[in-house]
């Protein structure tokens, strides 16, 4: 079966998912204004059948600071754990979906188990990131909550937990590098020594293909990963390096919905059996990819770097017998660019880029 | 001196080198300098290089490059590379433009004086620094081959 690449941009499918993102603007209204904040409603619509109608939430990419550090972050995670604690009744449950800490620090970390404990009103799911993982490879990360993958039925749909940021191909060793020195060049979006270090391994794959083994092949599957489970732009992790044996494993099903962190930023891509879906930080919003950016993303619109509210915040997720519905809560009135020179990629065409070089020939200190 | 290294001072050598090749031959045409040899090509080169480099530091916030250079570019832990990943979205080949957040006409060194002081929250630096250079050198170097089109929004 021919398979859908990021830029095809032909097929009936796409038409259909236009269609019915505006026809779901169109009936919620836009934009509402609530507790202070500007709801923008951001819906793709995809072709799922549930067993029963439930919701759920999203929120990831806080990347803490110590607060002796940097509270701007702390401010802005404290703000969408806030939002969700109070619509916690409306969520079946929520997802945490991982680099809560900037440096995997153990201090960055306890600041967010703190702060994640004060949401009390509904149940909680994590996977982790890059960034809470590679100081001491996940120890802490798993004490505090625990290992990954995992997977659980909720009401006629198989949800699914990935872990795609622990098995890096080992860059460290014979480098000599100190736990700090890996996190360091894990920490860098652009760094060129951590390498294709998004993937889910050969165990996992095999795990996931005995997760679903027992699942009917038409019934819907959500996988939730920190990085997507497609290819968009490898250079900056964005993407699992094992994307095409992920696709072998899921195509026998034909509702797949993926939702994904590590982008900051709203990203869409289909394939002919599964759909991938990018979400918001709370933390800064990272620019598009100068290339790779899937023909079906609507653009967000182009940031303030002056407004730290501007481009940030968390998801909420709908999932009914009409699909699952996406909404982005950005704490700004506009999500989407409407004009192509106000896009987060209206400039990308006319820009050239070359991978960083001070850490190419990186040795050791 | 801050900066300077002895690639500068070999570049700097060189170019004096064919300055005075320059010089002495005035006398039988001014509008021509002698050609440039591979060594001192190389040594333009490898200072230019030397500058991208230390401009690349920077701009991921290495401390000890801050340090050398005497230069506070953040407080918050954050650099320039976290919203600008390879020096992208920065077109730096867009500049001089007007530049809303600054509601003035801004050259690519305001802007970046702009994001030291407000989202990094460091200290600014005089737009003719060694560091500024640097940082200009880094950023032009990594957006190599990207279309010139000054004024673009």
């Amino acid at each position: 079966m021919q398979k859908k690449q990021p830029h095809d941009n032909g097929g009936s499918r796409i038409e259909i998912s236009r269609r019915t993102f505006l026809h779901n603007t169109l009936l919620t209204g836009g934009a509402v204004a609530g507790a202070g904040l500007f709801q923008t409603f951001t819906t793709m619509n995809v072709a799922h059948a549930a067993a029963g109608s439930f919701s759920f939430a999203w929120v990831s990419d806080t990347h803490l600071y110590p607060k002796t550090l940097n509270t701007r972050f702390i401010e802005k995670a404290g703000r969408a754990f806030k939002e969700i604690e109070e619509m916690g009744s409306s969520f079946d449950f929520m997802i945490f979906g991982g680099d809560l800490a900037q440096k995997g620090d153990p201090v960055e970390l306890q600041l967010g188990v703190d702060m994640l404990a004060e949401i009390t009103s509904v149940k909680k799911h994590f996977i982790p990131g890059e960034h809470d993982w590679y100081l001491d490879m996940g120890e802490a990360w798993n004490r505090h909550f625990g290992e990954s993958p995992w997977m659980f039925d909720h009401k006629g749909v198989r949800i699914i937990g990935l872990n795609t940021v622990g098995f890096a191909p080992d860059y460290w060793t014979a480098k000599g590098m100190s736990p700090k020195e890996r996190m360091g060049h894990m920490e860098a979006l652009d760094g060129s020594q951590a390498g294709p270090w998004s993937g889910l391994g050969r165990e996992q794959m095999q795990w996931l293909s005995t997760a679903l083994s027992d699942w009917p092949k038409n019934e819907p599957v959500i996988i939730f990963s920190h990085t997507p489970l497609y290819e968009v732009y490898p250079g900056w992790n964005f993407w699992v390096r094992d994307w095409r044996q992920v696709h072998e494993v899921l195509a026998p099903y034909g509702n797949v919905t993926n939702i994904h962190g590590h982008v900051h930023q709203p990203l869409y891509h289909e394939t002919d059996n599964a759909r991938f879906i990018g979400q918001l930080a709370t933390s800064w919003p990272w620019p598009y990819p100068p290339t790779g950016v899937p023909a079906l993303t609507r653009p967000m619109i182009r940031v303030d770097p002056g407004d730290i509210f501007d481009g940030v915040g968390w998801g909420t997720f709908d999932v009914t017998d009409a699909g699952v519905e996406n909404e982005y809560k950005m704490w700004r009135k506009e999500v989407f660019a409407v004009a192509q020179h106000d896009s987060g990629t209206g400039d990308n065409g006319n820009q050239i880029l070359t991978p960083r070089i001070a850490d190419r020939d990186w040795t050791g200190n | 001196m801050k900066g300077m290294s002895k690639r500068y001072l070999l570049a700097a050598g060189c170019a004096v080198c064919v300055g005075l090749g320059v010089f002495g031959a005035v006398q039988e045409s001014a509008a021509h300098k002698d050609p440039h040899d591979a060594a001192t090509l190389k040594a333009f080169q490898d200072l230019f290089m030397e500058q991208v480099i230390l401009g690349d530091r920077l701009f991921h916030g290495d401390p000890e490059a801050q340090q050398e250079m005497g230069v506070n570019l953040s407080k918050t832990g954050m650099a320039c590379a976290m919203c600008h990943p390879i020096s992208s979205d920065i077109h730096p080949h867009e500049f001089p433009k007007f530049q809303e957040q600054m509601s003035e006409f801004a050259t690519l060194r305001d802007m970046v004086n702009w994001c030291i002081e407000k989202p990094n929250e460091g200290e600014v630096i005089d737009v003719n620094s060694e560091a500024m250079k640097a940082l200009e050198a880094y950023m032009y170097w990594s957006n190599k081959g990207s279309v010139l089109d000054p004024g673009r929004h």
